[in-house]
């Protein structure tokens, strides 16, 4: 009997391709039996990861980097298998903004950081998603551009994209940076306004990859065949005229298959949506220029030494295409 | 902010279970080993306020626990940046026991720098504990669901009793046999009976 591949996801709708694969029965159509694992954290798909838990993950390439560099506790043998999505993060704040639209670079910004900063008369708590997030190095390069440092003049906390929104209602933060739709369902709720962005800092950055474990690799046709399903269901999610099955199919139960995303924000922020910081499905295998950027930052951050930033580059190689030995599991 | 705390060089373990129950066990059993500092996060305290007012040694957590995210970054957001995040489960030669404790759903993280002497027993202990509270809750599931199946049993030989005019004996021999052809359980063919009476009800 097959043991079915476990792919971790969280709930955002930069998750869709995994989720509608499913759906559609994309998955299946490729030879390939799946078990989704929507975890409560990015802790539980990285450890998932790292210790055999999961074999593949919706991720982001910071976090998935340093697991593969072992800072899980236990190396593994964790690959990238290409991308899912581009942008789709937005910075929220609470309050009102001082000023009309996002925040501009340099010290117009830094005029409208100041007087919002004012207002809410503490220095401000914002949130990320996780330490190791393509969010905080968006949030540090946006404060840097409006001169504003990340270290001295705001407290940084982490929090899963779930929690924001309660955490914005309940004051307890004054702002973060957050994946799709929850950045969204922020401001449709009168929680927080948008002061930048994806669009603003980086356009088109790369956003979540997916990676698979030593024991996905391990099979290499199975692999391809992953690779496959994903293309067809990043090509199926990025269809404007798919945008209200998709979000119907988000929003629903986890226990239906979903993952209970709020139905209009969902819609709002995918492909063809009216919101300002859409997502965008975007698939094929991850380049080096794709995590330039994002390997650059870890290393100014101290995250990385220059030997581990040397790995990380290797580490973005293509999983080999030789045929693949007969397969033990359904992998 | 954290409760139980108990001055001195031990090593200072603190348990973050969202079931309180569970969660008290746990500390029950490991307060008996005179070695240990056992400490427990309050109802609604996040757990990394947690961490920062007792500055355990090793903290065991509950998976399900969203803010376990906030954990990663505790040294890493407040100390240099060559600090590397609190991620340390156990020894590299003991996968087993941390794919175990994944399975039962707890980790250990260790938030000093070096690995402390004796994280594995603590680790099997919540283990175990763990396990026994799944088979409970995985005995409870299973005999709501008898119960449940029970009840539509015997609501739909009621209405099969009523709508053939037969005794409870015959009612019960007929989706008995019905579930023999089908290969189904009696409650699946029970429960498709009900559902096509309310059909036939509503049109």
């Amino acid at each position: 009997m097959n043991t079915p591949l476990r792919i971790g996801v969280l709930k955002l709708a930069d998750s869709a391709p995994v989720i509608m694969g499913r759906h559609q029965g994309i998955f299946a159509r490729h030879g390939l039996e799946t078990e989704i694992v929507v975890s409560p954290s990015w802790a539980n798909i990285a450890d998932g990861l790292a210790w055999n838990r999961l074999d593949a993950a919706v991720i982001f390439a910071p976090l998935a980097m340093m697991t593969a560099l072992g800072r899980r506790g236990h190396d593994t043998g964790l690959r990238p298998l290409g991308r899912i999505s581009r942008s789709g993060n937005t910075i929220m704040l609470r309050g009102a903004n001082p000023v009309e639209g996002t925040w501009n670079a340099g010290s117009p910004g830094r005029q409208a950081f100041d007087l919002w900063a004012m207002s809410i008369g503490r220095k401000p708590r914002i949130a990320v998603v996780h330490m190791y997030s393509t969010h905080l190095l968006i949030l540090r390069r946006f404060l840097k551009m409006i001169d504003v440092s990340m270290e001295d003049e705001i407290d940084l906390s982490v929090m899963p994209p779930t929690d924001m929104i309660h955490a914005l209602a309940e004051n307890a933060i004054d702002g973060g940076c957050v994946g799709p739709p929850w950045g969204t369902e922020a401001e449709q709720r009168g929680l927080a306004f948008r002061v930048g962005g994806s669009a603003t800092v980086l356009p088109d950055h790369v956003e979540k990859i997916i990676v698979a474990s030593g024991k996905l690799l391990s099979c290499d046709a199975t692999g391809r065949r992953m690779s496959h399903a994903l293309r067809d269901a990043i090509a199926f999610c990025q269809q404007p005229g798919r945008r209200a099955d998709i979000a119907r199919a988000l929003a629903a139960p986890v226990a239906d298959g979903g993952l209970t995303l709020p139905l209009a924000a969902t819609e709002a922020i995918l492909p063809g949506g009216d919101a300002r910081e859409c997502v965008t499905f975007a698939g094929g295998s991850l380049l080096p220029s794709d995590l330039d950027w994002i390997i650059s930052d870890m290393t100014a951050l101290g995250w990385v030494d220059n030997a581990e930033h040397q790995m990380l580059m290797r580490w973005i190689g293509p999983v080999p295409a030789d045929p693949a030995p007969a397969c033990a599991r359904s992998l | 902010m954290c409760e139980d705390m108990v001055p001195g060089t031990r090593l200072r373990v603190l348990v973050a279970d969202e079931n309180p129950r569970r969660g008290h066990a746990l500390s029950e059993t490991l307060h008996a080993d005179a070695s240990l500092d056992v400490l427990t996060v309050p109802p609604g305290t996040a757990l990394v306020d947690a961490v920062r007012a007792c500055r355990p040694d090793v903290v065991l957590v509950d998976m399900n626990r969203a803010d376990r995210d906030a954990l990663d970054s505790i040294r890493a957001l407040s100390c240099s940046a060559q600090e590397r995040p609190v991620a340390l489960f156990v020894d590299e030669d003991d996968v087993e026991l941390m794919e175990t404790a994944f399975d039962t759903g707890i980790c250990s993280y260790n938030v000093l720098e070096a690995l402390p002497r004796d994280v594995k027993p603590l680790l099997r202990a919540a283990i175990a504990l763990y396990a026994r509270f799944r088979r409970t809750r995985d005995e409870l599931t299973e005999a709501q669901r008898v119960l449940a199946e029970r009840r539509i049993i015997e609501q739909a030989k009621r209405c099969f009793m009523k709508n053939e005019k037969t005794s409870e004996a015959q009612a019960y021999r007929w989706f008995q046999r019905r579930a023999m052809q089908t290969s189904r359980r009696i409650a699946a063919v029970a429960g498709e009976y009900l559902a096509s009476q309310k059909k036939d009800e509503a049109s």
